[in-house]
């Protein structure tokens, strides 16, 4: 039934009335904003009238169905948290990097951990040759970790943790550090990744197999609800599906397929949804295709906001808000001409602004040779900074709202996603098509297409298929040490000979019988890591109760 | 008959980025090698049992985390080690050019960095396998047979009374193709077959054709098997050519085009017939 112009013209007026109080607790960085030639910038523009279409499509910002974002006065407030993802060699070195990147204005920090850590091996395991200390910071134990944030207060930071199948035992160690520290859980905020879906269809660090990394999953959210209630649980990630190869329909659909897959999960493990969906974060990449980047970042917000309504009848708007994390796309960055990626970035991270995002990683200009240095970190930072402190684009919500082509494209972005889903469900869910290698072989059909067409020159990629140079300069790279591997190891030696031995075999046994049991798991964890278990003892134990997933 | 090159794509390592090895797995397939991938998390050991036991020519690896250099050698190493230094390693993913030389000294025979085209790495493999077992690179084609000469012509119903009534032939089928805009007659007499070439419309190749060189002798098409290999030899031996890969041709046949300039001014077809059971 057709609602009157009247009733929108009354929900127009609520809004404004709720936005002024949040206001008066949250208020916006100016008094007036306007452009230099002194035309004022309105909060929000909308159309002369307000009618169904608009309203169901589109609605007001930080209302159902959110399209044009999940607050009221967006990035007029406050900007996106600025977060860049860091992390290398040992704890002491990216301690230093953190700080040095807090002192530079960043907002949150974001942690790299290396591969050895990602899959629950220790450092001085054989699995581990060649990769400690390589991709991100090598974490052993809690001795590690409590260097890693050595003078950063946890109270006053936000911290995003990369980190997947062993995410309970990263997060325990965490609050463990804030203990000491003596800042309780209840103050900590940040995020673990723990997004297991996606490390089968498209990462690759995933350590069990599906039903027990549910499990460990939803233990969390329910530890969380309960002790640390401003963590976020999960970040639901289509960054690694899109870095695969995917498009950007396939991203969003299969991430939120991966999304409704965590909510059943945790419904079936008996939680409530409007205590954990709350928690539920999102993650995705801004590729190069600028206005189908806005288009698909919109349209999923609207697409989750209606299946937390409709599909789980979550009543807590905070249930309905898709709060998402950006990175610019990694695999669009060249190693030829690697100047060029500051401009690649730069557009990428604005369609992400745009879009609406929460925080954002832009990519350092070096990212295809190596990790940055701090001279690159520094530069991609500033990149972020220009756009909210220069560029104007942050003074009013959602500046696209409207523009036929934007609304278009995510209307059509909205189509193909809810058809992958139908699609998705159709073969008994996420957990389901991923066994059945369903996504992964989308996937790689994409990406074998994407590089056939570049490879044809239909797909133009500067500097690589044309306008190239001949000779390339080889910029400056970071090095890691080389001998850190030993230094690491020599660490988690001193680490196993200093603890109390006892306490080590009674926590490690205790878990394995909670492992074996149904209880929660991160009580257990929690206690493991106090007595400063290595994450490969944990993961070992683990692996000895769940067994070991080795792909499709 | 060619060498099926057999090639093993290895992830070593714990590096779970898996689109490079899987592309390029993918690639060298329809270049038409064979292909076996590890799948992640390989040790040096793993590849090198597994490369033996399936007797491949060549190993890919591919790392993106940064411990090449710990395990590219490795895997050379153990290769020596079983006496199999004869299997060739390349290597690919996020390598920065000043390890190259380090990586090279190590028996490590090239390393593919990102944006190098799949069709690239495929012939450095071709030709370093070639080059191992003592194949000559450049050998000639092998043609089976003329399959048949095409004619361009302005109208096949004018001229067809001249070829059945005059010469002989008999008229076995005519077939409209839409992608190179023609319509096409195929006359046959005794074992030999003539391909009459009317062009739909001004824009059509054949249109063309005639309006620079009249009606006349149009290309001859060559009968080969593994067209696909045949492509290759040329494209090896540097002949240009019209085209790279093979298309569909008339009656279910793939055939590809020489360029007239690399044949004195005739256009030569290659032409592979659909497999008789």
């Amino acid at each position: 039934m057709a609602q009157s112009s009247t009733d929108f013209q009354k929900a127009y007026e609520e809004w404004l009335e709720r936005t002024k109080r949040l206001m008066e607790k949250f208020p916006e960085r100016k008094d007036e904003f306007s452009t230099g030639s002194g035309i004022p910038i309105e909060r929000l523009y909308l159309p002369a009238t307000l009618n169904d279409e608009y309203m169901e499509k589109l609605g007001l910002p930080g209302e159902y169905p959110y399209t044009r974002g999940i607050r009221p006065t967006m990035y007029r407030a406050r900007f996106w948290t600025m977060r860049q993802y860091a992390g290398f060699g040992s704890a002491e070195e990216t301690n230093r990097r953190f700080r040095y990147l807090l002192d530079q204005g960043q907002t949150g920090l974001s942690v790299a951990f290396d591969l050895p850590t990602q899959i629950g091996y220790d450092s001085d395991d054989p699995m581990a040759r060649g990769e400690v200390g390589k991709v991100g910071v090598a974490i052993d134990s809690l001795a590690d970790m409590e260097q890693l944030f050595d003078g950063i207060p946890l109270d006053r930071v936000s911290t995003s943790m990369t980190i997947n199948a062993p995410a309970a035992i990263l997060l325990a160690m965490y609050i463990a550090v804030a203990e000491k520290q003596g800042v309780p859980a209840d103050r900590l905020s940040g995020t673990i990744q723990n997004d297991i879906l996606k490390e089968y269809i498209a990462r690759g660090t995933y350590i069990f197999p599906p039903k027990p990394s549910m499990r460990l999953i939803t233990d969390v959210f329910a530890y969380c609800s309960q002790y640390v209630p401003k963590w976020n649980t999960i970040s639901i990630s289509g960054y690694h599906i899109r870095e695969a190869g995917s498009t950007a329909a396939q991203e969003v659909a299969f991430t939120l397929a991966n999304g409704i897959a965590y909510v059943e999960a945790a419904l079936a493990a008996g939680l409530d949804v409007d205590r954990f969906a709350p928690r539920l974060a999102f993650f995705f990449n801004a590729h190069h295709h600028f206005f189908e980047e806005i288009a698909k970042f919109r349209a999923a917000r609207r697409i989750w906001a209606r299946i937390m309504k409709e599909r789980f009848a979550a009543k807590n708007p905070k249930s309905l808000e898709l709060r998402f994390h950006t990175q610019t796309g990694g695999s669009t960055l060249t190693a030829q001409q690697p100047e060029n990626n500051v401009v690649r970035v730069t557009l990428q991270a604005l369609s992400a602004v745009l879009g609406g995002t929460q925080s954002l990683h832009t990519n350092a200009l070096d990212e295809a040779l190596s990790l940055p240095t701090e001279e690159t970190a520094r530069l991609a930072l500033r990149t972020q900074q220009i756009l909210a402190y220069e560029s104007g684009v942050a003074d009013t919500v959602d500046p696209l709202g409207g523009s036929y082509f934007i609304e278009a494209l995510t209307d059509q972005m909205e189509e193909k996603v809810i058809a992958y889903l139908k699609k998705i469900d159709d073969m008994g869910g996420s957990v389901r098509a991923i066994e059945q290698g369903y996504m992964q072989e989308e996937i790689h059909r994409a990406a074998y297409e994407t590089q056939k067409a570049i490879e044809k020159g239909e797909h133009i990629v500067v500097g690589v298929n044309a306008f190239r140079v001949e000779e390339e300069r080889e910029p400056k790279r970071h090095r890691v040490d080389p001998g850190l591997a030993e230094k690491q190891i020599a660490r988690l030696q001193a680490v196993r000979a200093g603890r109390d031995g006892e306490r080590v075999r009674q926590t490690l046994a205790a878990l394995k019988r909670a492992a074996e049991g149904s209880g929660n798991l991160m009580p257990p964890i929690l206690d493991c890591v106090k007595a400063y278990c290595t994450i490969g003892e944990i993961c070992g134990v683990l692996r000895g109760v769940f067994g070991e997933y080795n792909g499709v | 008959m060619e060498k099926k090159i057999r090639v093993l794509i290895a992830k070593p390592g714990l590096d779970g980025h898996d689109r490079g090895a899987l592309v390029i797995a993918q690639a060298l397939r329809d270049y038409g090698m064979e292909v076996i991938y590890t799948g992640l998390r390989q040790t040096p050991e793993q590849i090198v049992a597994a490369a033996i036991q399936e007797d491949v020519d060549a190993i890919g690896l591919s790392c993106l985390s940064g411990a090449h250099n710990e395990l590219f050698p490795a895997v050379t190493e153990l290769l020596k080690t079983r006496g199999a230094d004869d299997i060739l390693v390349i290597g690919g993913g996020i390598i920065p050019a000043e390890d190259v030389p380090f990586l090279e000294s190590k028996g490590i025979r090239k390393i593919f960095t990102p944006g190098t085209p799949t069709i690239e790495i495929a012939r450095y493999i071709e030709r370093a396998v070639y080059e191992r077992d003592g194949i000559p690179l450049e050998q000639p084609i092998e043609v089976e047979a003329i399959d048949h000469i095409g004619i361009a012509v302005r109208s096949i119903a004018d001229c067809l009374p001249f070829y059945q009534e005059k010469l002989g032939f008999s008229l076995e089928r005519t077939e409209t193709v839409e992608a190179q805009k023609v319509k096409v007659a195929f006359l046959k007499a005794g074992n030999f077959h003539l391909e009459l070439l009317e062009p739909i419309g001004d824009d059509s190749p054949v249109a063309r054709f005639i309006a620079q060189r009249g009606e006349g002798l149009h290309h001859v098409a060559l009968e080969v098997r593994d067209i696909d290999g045949q492509l290759r030899r040329l494209e090896t031996a540097g002949i240009p050519l019209v085209d790279h890969r093979a298309r569909p041709g008339a009656g279910a046949s793939r055939i590809a085009f020489l360029h007239p300039k690399a044949a004195h001014g005739v256009l030569y077809e290659l032409c592979e017939k659909k497999a008789e059971h």
